[in-house]
């Protein structure tokens, strides 16, 4: 949609035009448009229709070498200069901050222009009755079982459009759909009724399975929870689902931050050149991947995007280094946040790895836990199934897996070639040896 | 418990000046939102101002503020729900919305209402002075004295940040019944994260202080006590390590602790998951789960708290809801979806995040009343086990039942004593189980002064928790090597 895209850019041009004439040295202004709507289905009807519509605006505003950032959604012309000029005035009231600087302009340059493929044309005029097809086909395959109590099928769809501008010269838009299609069982199993999700996701239709394919991983899922139950505390090997894999060590992003390294809330400080893991860790960021869900031209300060590698062999390459952690530790910024982050792959998928795995876990759901990124340790609960003589065994459930990622780094041993292609962090199956389990 | 009621405001008691609306557009959009043959309907206004204040590196180096505005339209037929929101209070942009959210319904036109009758309740939350009146300049000095207090208290804090946030939020509920209220609901949240070094260590930790209260409540004796929270929680992290894994007996402190009841029942007697028959505890009303000593609450009356609320985000009036009376399961978490299936009034608990939600059946401040024991006779009951402090996390899964809380701060127990620290550690237990396995409640409840947030289906709403000492003969503990 250019006329938005052009009306956004406007409207965040003026932005900054006002925030300059209340006083402030440096401006950057985004303004986002967000129009979607949530289906969710339940025996045999739509219980729930959600149409979301939001338009809002926020401010960086660098003042006198003080910096605040503000947002609205309140378009009233007359309120919006109070409240930048309020903005202003309480910038004046903080403590100079001498890193705290707005983004050299030179960051800026060499945009690329290739196409990242955000907009899928289809999903702009979806019908109800398109949305309900692809609820009732998730219902009915995932139904197809006596013990199912419950199935909630959903869709949602959206599409989002985003302009920013600063005063020092950027100025760039964005513009990208959405769909996503979600499932939820519960099952009965004795004074028990485990429940299970499945979802799948994209800026485009094509790609996605389809909905009864959906259903029928919902039920395959809910009914591996059956019968579930925890088995003594052991040690052994873990095979890590992909759609697992992707949360856990998605959380090792948050160490590699310019923010958890200056504030020394990292266990990967200080690591720069090192081997911090397995020579099986290959990780870029690729924020110019076509489709990609975390694909951009600039990151959230206008930072033109390239690829950066991350982890070469288990070496750590580069951290997430925006500009004011730059200017704390020294350091050219990098990019703020990561975009989509792929994994070199290797030779087997899922069910290879577990018809040549003789003991071991296989861990499917993420149930809680937490882990502490300064020191590395992490404890979570999670469900999934005994591995025993190439084949799936017992189904469990109420057990905690705990460790230190530093160790659990060094102790990949197999990376799978089948990552969700709906993630931004793109983590195929994984295999760990020599993993603390604890149950009875 | 109950506070007296309040002086009615003197001006606009109603904010429809203040959200720029009149009886007449109510009538329209309800005619609108009523007219497809939804048989209940109601809007949902807020206006919430938001600002924070942050310290790092020794320099107040950073404020935020926002503004968030809009109206949610909510047509219910049946247990079928249609809603829009707008961020637009013109005529025009409210039609719209309620012809969205009316589109759920197939029918004829039913009445909307004529008129809409104010109705009153006792203000939990009464503070001096709005956050929106209250001056940066009052605030600054406060967080500058947490950032000192912090690195006074242990020469090894290398790290302090500090975040002050408040929020401000005016409401108001029409419903197609008739009713209308409004409510101002004030926040605010201060927290205190360090880093300490020792030995070429590092380690991390914080506190935080949150309630329904003024910049009054945070004075420097409270603020103190949060510093003395984050620096002790951090410094023990130092020769504190992983429990044993397996099933343990595990006693719960005081306070925070709450957070078990909150994963292993709260969630669980949300009415809309037993309307469903998707929650293990759907078919449990009546029945023994759980020992006489185990009286389990939600209440949104406690005063101040995160939790308290003078009316839900329906418009019910809220209450003291007793889930669990002397070990018997006794009622469920209603919002007005699940009250009308189950055929009895609402317990008001229909919370939201915002106008851009839909409310649902929520805790509120959820915790356990006194029992008959001491402090001491449980940790001395204990031959080997853990006492939990702090928390971080936790989960459930609300028909199998399994539930977890992640222990940040907490120390070995053996033969009766506490012994040595342990840290990071998650435990995972099965909700009924669980109850079934509290064999003792001492008589020191604390409700926690932390900024607890719950989320569900993708909302977050603030909620408390509280706890007596209490100990559950046995739960999966996280650890290292048995």
């Amino acid at each position: 949609m250019p006329e938005l895209r052009d009306e956004l850019l406007e409207q965040a041009r003026r932005a900054v035009d006002l925030a300059e004439r209340a006083g402030a040295d440096d401006v950057v202004a985004g303004v986002g448009w967000v129009h979607g709507f949530e289906h969710e289905w339940r025996e045999g009807k739509l219980e729930k229709v959600q149409e979301t519509k939001s338009r809002g605006l926020g401010l960086s505003l660098y003042v006198d070498g003080r910096y605040s950032s503000h947002s609205t959604n309140d378009q009233d012309p007359t309120r919006l200069a109070d409240f930048v000029a309020q903005a202003v005035a309480l910038t004046r009231h903080l403590e100079p901050d001498p890193h705290r600087r707005i983004t050299p302009p030179e960051l800026y340059a060499g945009r690329s222009e290739v196409d990242l493929e955000l907009v899928d044309p289809a999903l702009l005029d979806l019908s109800r009755e398109r949305r309900v097809e692809w609820c009732r086909e998730l219902e009915r395959a995932a139904q197809a079982d006596d013990r199912v109590i419950s199935v909630t099928a959903g869709v949602n769809d959206g599409h989002s459009v985003s302009a920013r501008v600063s005063s020092n010269g950027f100025e760039g838009t964005s513009e990208s759909t959405s769909l996503w299609l979600i499932g939820q069982v519960s099952a009965e199993d004795g004074e028990k009724r485990p429940e299970a999700y499945a979802y799948a996701g994209g800026a485009h239709l094509a790609g996605l399975p389809g909905a009864s394919e959906l259903g029928d991983d919902l039920l395959g899922r809910v009914r591996e929870r059956i019968g579930a139950a925890k088995i003594p505390s052991l040690r052994t090997r873990l095979v890590l689902h992909s759609e697992a894999a992707a949360s856990f060590l998605g959380r090792v992003l948050g160490a590699l931050s310019g923010g958890a390294i200056q504030q020394k809330r990292s266990f990967l400080a200080g690591k720069l050149g090192e081997r911090i893991g397995s020579e099986l860790l290959t990780w870029t960021d690729d924020p110019l991947k076509p489709r990609g869900l975390g694909s951009r031209h600039f990151d959230g300060e206008g930072i033109a995007a390239k690829p950066l590698p991350i982890l070469e062999q288990g070496v750590l390459r580069h951290y997430y280094v925006d500009t004011y952690y730059g200017n704390k530790l020294g350091w050219a910024p990098t990019t703020g946040g990561s975009s989509n982050v792929t994994w070199a792959h290797g030779p087997r998928d899922l069910e290879a790895i577990v018809a040549d795995t003789q003991d071991g876990i296989l861990l499917t759901t993420w149930l809680g836990g937490n882990a502490n990124m300064t020191t590395g340790d992490f404890s979570f609960g999670f469900q999934g199934r005994r591995l025993s003589g190439g084949a799936r065994a017992e189904s469990l459930t109420e057990m905690n897996v705990s460790g230190n990622y530093r160790e659990l780094l060094e102790r990949l041993v197999e990376v799978g070639n089948d990552p969700r292609p709906w993630s931004r962090f793109a983590a195929p199956t994984l295999v760990f040896e020599d993993v603390q389990f604890s149950g009875l | 418990m109950t506070p007296p009621l309040s002086p009615a405001p003197p001006r606009d008691p109603l904010y429809y000046d203040f959200f720029g609306i009149d009886e007449e557009l109510l009538r329209r959009v309800f005619a609108e939102l009523m007219g497809h043959g939804a048989d209940y309907g109601d809007l949902y206004f807020e206006q919430s101002r938001r600002s924070s204040i942050s310290m790092e590196d020794g320099i107040i180096s950073r404020a935020s503020s926002s503004v968030d505005r809009g109206v949610g339209v909510r047509a219910v037929v049946g247990d079928q729900t249609g809603y829009a929101y707008s961020e637009d209070l013109d005529l025009q942009s409210m039609l719209q919305a309620a012809r969205t959210a009316a589109s759920i319904a197939r029918g004829g036109g039913g009445a909307p209402p004529q008129g809409f009758a104010r109705r009153e309740f006792a203000d939990l939350y009464a503070i001096p002075h709005a956050w929106e009146d209250v001056e940066v300049a009052t605030i600054l000095p406060l967080v500058a004295h947490i950032d000192a207090t912090c690195r006074r208290l242990d020469p090894a804090i290398t790290k302090v940040s500090v975040t002050w946030a408040n929020a401000d939020s005016r409401v108001l509920v029409v419903t197609s019944e008739g009713f209308a209220q409004a409510d101002r609901r004030p926040m605010g949240l201060v927290a205190a994260s360090v880093t300490a070094e020792k030995d070429g260590q590092v380690q991390s930790g914080s506190a935080n202080l949150s309630a329904r209260h003024g910049v009054e409540h945070f004075d420097t004796a409270r603020l103190d006590e949060m510093c003395r929270k984050a620096v002790d929680r951090t410094m023990i992290l130092f020769e504190a390590r992983k429990p044993p894994a397996g099933e343990l007996p595990v006693v719960l402190a005081a306070g925070a602790s709450g957070i078990l009841l909150h994963e292993a029942i709260g969630h669980g007697m949300e009415a809309d998951f037993n309307r469903k028959g998707t929650s293990i505890f759907s078919t449990m009303i009546d029945k023994k789960v759980a020992a006489d000593c185990v009286t389990i609450v939600d209440s949104a009356l406690h005063p101040h708290e995160r939790g308290a609320l003078n009316f839900d985000d329906e418009g019910n009036a809220t209450e003291r809801t007793v889930l669990v009376e002397q070990g018997t399961m006794r009622s469920y978490l209603h919002d007005r979806l699940s009250a009308k299936h189950y055929g009895i009034p609402s317990t008001g608990s229909g919370r939201r995040q915002s106008f851009r939600h839909a409310p649902m059946p929520r805790m509120r401040c959820t915790y356990m009343e006194n029992g008959p024991h001491s402090r001491e006779e449980i940790i001395a009951s204990v031959d080997r086990g853990i006492i939990a402090e702090t928390f971080t996390n936790g989960q459930v899964a609300i028909g199998a039942g399994d539930f977890t809380f992640y222990i940040k701060n907490g120390w070995l127990i053996e033969h009766g004593k506490i012994t040595a620290p342990i840290k990071d550690v998650n435990i995972i237990g099965n909700g009924p189980e669980a109850l079934g396995r509290i064999t003792m409640v001492a008589d020191d409840l604390a409700i926690d002064s932390g900024g607890w947030t719950c989320g569900k289906d993708g909302q977050s709403v603030p909620v408390s928790q509280g706890l007596p000492t209490a100990l559950v003969s046995k739960l999966t503990v996280g650890g290292e090597d048995a």
